[in-house]
């Protein structure tokens, strides 16, 4: 089964291949990275097969090591395995990759620098691959970083505009944040096992000293935090949509953000030793879900209510976790990089279409843009939780989760989180697709566009009835809903759109905007101000912040340059000198000798008259006078 | 009678002294070789008259003297064989007129 190693090597190819060619070059040959893409697609889908019908978690389908140095004795070993869960991310990451690039073909055809686009979104692809292929932390932890660049490579690729640079510079110096959390947590997991890799690090979990389980748990959580955009660590995705519509599907809902959650799903057994994080990434997960709905349910721009979305959805994701399911988690990440890719693809074509993204300039989409419509309200109704689609039975799964662990408190959290979640899809769904149109030269987007998110509304609708079978996919014994679970679900999700409808859906109101911002007074200021976390942030952090940094500046500009300046001012003073001197006594010396030797020569070629009987005269006088000496001396 | 150094002295001085003026003075080139070779003759007369007034018994002198007259006939020789090949190129022997060479 070599050929897995294979699957990350494909894109990363098309990434070396696109990187060092010139632009228009590049541009020409963006069809190299579908390619290595499409590739890496069909061996994803063999591994999947070969993997199924798995079962056994702890035992990978296929592992390789490989030794890459040696720490004070101990081997250090790199290697790359494919398990159950890593093959089910696999299959997710290439569908949504391919669906992303295939629909960027027409979603980016105008932009000039098309080529750097898919070569970022290929070394992106092969970093998350390689991620899930990961058979050690370590190995995690650089895809984990390359990711990292190519997300700031991705949000800031208009880096022309003011936002996107500002937001890249945020997402990345937020992530670091967390990673700075993972990195602390390797050392320990290091110090506490001795090693990086899955099985040695697992497996002696619980027999660390106590209190390092804990550490090294809260320090990964911390690093999922940042990654996969959890309360507080949440403020760089909503800002992360400055890049381009398709790289937010892909980043900033489909898979990078995913990161996170697998890391934790990967390290739940040391949460499980230590008990304290397991119930800490619980609340983080609990809270995160409630913020992220509620903000998401005041933003005007339609990526950003997605991007806050996703934030509460991987609130969802960390509450499974929190309360021990892997399944759970796992299947609500699949099921919503489905869905939320769907949306931002449709997301995509719906701003290409009104030329805009604030949600009060849109409306009456449906007419015009029948496909989008179709599949986008199948990917809003996965959203919402409603029957058949996958969120149904994702949420469905996380609910059962908690109720069987007993936690009533983070189960009606969740179940208001739904009702929010519901809410906000139906505002969003009735300001785009009902109403009055609001601009007459809408059409729908080309078929490249289109075919992806048709492919991914066939997915989203029907994958939600294989729960079942991925749980025992994942060794684990898969269930059916049960009604005591569902029937709130649906009720939950059926009043949270009732409502959404009654705010936004009935005609009269539906030019009026701000029904919500009159009935909700000082609660609607606190959430259109994000609740204060970039406020805070701005206040207590980056303020100080860029003040120290001027403050370091101006000692700098005024103390070590003042140094540096004068040590060169003395220099140029004493070459000065040295310039004068040299210019004076010693060119003053070569010339004098020079012109006293012209004017002593200008003197002595007088008397060279070239007349033979001239020169007899000073012999002779020079004789005379010699002999004149002679006498005089003598006398 | 007995002629005295000062006699022989005093006719080498006053040949030298007009061959020096002849040198100095004259135009044509053949002249002056006329005073160079005067001149000569009154150096020759004082070392002949100097060996046999100062040292009668050694013959050092006079043979001396022999030789300086080959010099001086060798010398001539060469000047009127320049003074030809001069007179050749300019049809002119006199002295003013051979400047060609100064700088």
């Amino acid at each position: 089964m070599g050929y897995v190693a294979v699957i990350p090597l494909l894109p990363a190819l098309a990434f070396a291949i696109l990187a060092p060619l010139s632009g228009e070059l590049r541009n020409r040959l963006r069809g190299v990275a579908v390619a290595g893409m499409a590739g890496s697609l069909v061996l994803s889908v063999i591994a999947f097969f070969q993997t199924w019908p798995g079962g056994h978690a702890e035992h990978p389908v296929w592992h390789v090591t490989f030794p890459l140095a040696e720490i004070s004795g101990k081997p250090l070993e790199m290697g790359l395995m494919l398990d159950p869960i890593s093959a089910a991310m696999l299959l997710v990451i290439t569908i949504v990759g391919m669906c992303v690039q295939i629909y960027s073909l027409g979603y980016m055809h105008r932009d000039g620098r098309v080529g750097w686009y898919y070569a970022a979104l290929s070394l992106f692809t092969a970093a998350m691959l390689l991620l899930v292929l990961a058979d050690n932390f370590l190995l995690l932890y650089m895809a984990w970083e390359v990711m990292g660049l190519c997300s700031y490579l991705l949000i800031g690729f208009w880096h022309e505009q003011e936002a996107p640079r500002k937001a890249s510079q945020k997402a990345f110096l937020t992530t670091r944040v967390g990673d700075v959390g993972f990195a602390i947590g390797l050392f320990a997991m290091y110090n506490a096992a001795g090693t990086f890799s899955f099985e040695g690090v697992l497996g002696s979990a619980a027999s660390w000293a106590p209190g390092a389980a804990t550490l090294v748990a809260l320090m990964l959580l911390f690093g999922a935090m940042g990654k996969s955009a959890q309360v507080p660590l949440h403020v760089w995705l909503p800002d992360a949509m400055a890049g381009p519509t398709p790289a937010s599907a892909l980043i900033h809902a489909a898979t990078m953000v995913a990161a996170g959650v697998y890391l934790v799903a990967r390290a739940l057994p040391i949460f499980e030793v230590s008990g304290v994080a397991l119930t800490v990434t619980l609340w983080v997960g609990a809270i995160t879900a409630m913020v992220g709905g509620l903000l998401a349910a005041v933003q005007h721009d339609i990526k950003k209510v997605l991007a806050y979305s996703t934030i509460s959805q991987l609130g969802y994701m960390f509450i499974a976790l929190g309360a021990g399911s892997v399944v759970a988690a796992m299947f609500h990440l699949v099921t919503h990089a489905f869905f939320k890719s769907l949306l931002f693809l449709g997301a995509g074509v719906i701003i290409h279409a009104s030329h805009t993204q604030d949600m009060r300039e849109m409306g009456g989409l449906a007419k015009h843009l029948k496909i989008t419509t179709i599949t986008f309200t199948a990917g809003s109704l996965a959203l919402a939780g409603v029957f058949p689609f996958s969120g149904f039975w994702s949420k469905d799964e996380i609910l059962a989760v908690l109720l069987h662990e007993q936690q009533y408190g983070v189960f009606v959290i969740a179940l208001i989180a739904a009702f929010i979640t519901a809410f906000y899809v139906a505002r969003l769904w009735f300001r785009v697709f009902m109403g009055p149109e609001q601009s007459d030269e809408l059409h729908e987007a080309h078929t490249s566009m289109l075919a992806p998110m048709v492919l991914l509304a066939s997915i989203t609708t029907v994958i939600g009835i294989g729960g079942y079978w991925f749980a025992e996919f994942l060794g684990h014994h898969g269930a059916w809903p049960e009604p005591k679970i569902y029937l709130p679900s649906l009720v939950a999700a059926g009043a949270g759109l009732a409502l959404g409808w009654w705010a936004y859906g009935r005609m009269n109101v539906v030019l009026n905007t701000r029904p919500l911002k009159h009935r909700a007074g000082y609660a609607y200021d606190m959430l259109s101000m994000k609740l204060y976390f970039d406020l805070t942030y701005d206040t207590f952090v980056i303020k100080p912040y860029m003040r120290l940094a001027l403050a370091f500046a101006i000692f700098d500009f005024k103390r070590i340059d003042g140094v540096v300046n004068g040590v060169a001012r003395s220099w140029r003073t004493l070459s000065d000198r040295g310039w004068k001197f040299d210019r004076t006594v010693i060119d003053g010396a070569v010339n004098a000798s020079a012109s006293g030797a012209r004017a002593l020569g200008s003197r002595l070629r007088r008397i060279q008259v070239g007349r033979v009987q001239a020169y007899q005269r000073y012999v002779v006088g020079a004789v005379v006078l010699l002999m004149l000496w002679t006498v005089v001396k003598g006398a | 009678m007995q002629v005295g150094l000062e006699v022989f002295l005093g006719l080498a001085a006053v040949l030298f002294a007009l061959g020096l003026y002849g040198a100095i003075s004259k135009k044509s080139a053949v002249m002056v070789l006329m005073s160079l070779e005067l001149m000569a003759v009154a150096v020759n007369i004082n070392l002949v008259a100097f060996s046999r007034f100062l040292t009668p018994e050694a013959m050092t002198g006079q043979f001396f003297t022999i030789f300086t007259m080959v010099v001086s006939a060798a010398e001539i020789g060469l000047g009127l064989a320049l003074v030809l090949a001069i007179y050749r190129q300019s049809r002119s022997i006199e002295l003013a007129g051979m400047n060609r060479l100064k700088g």
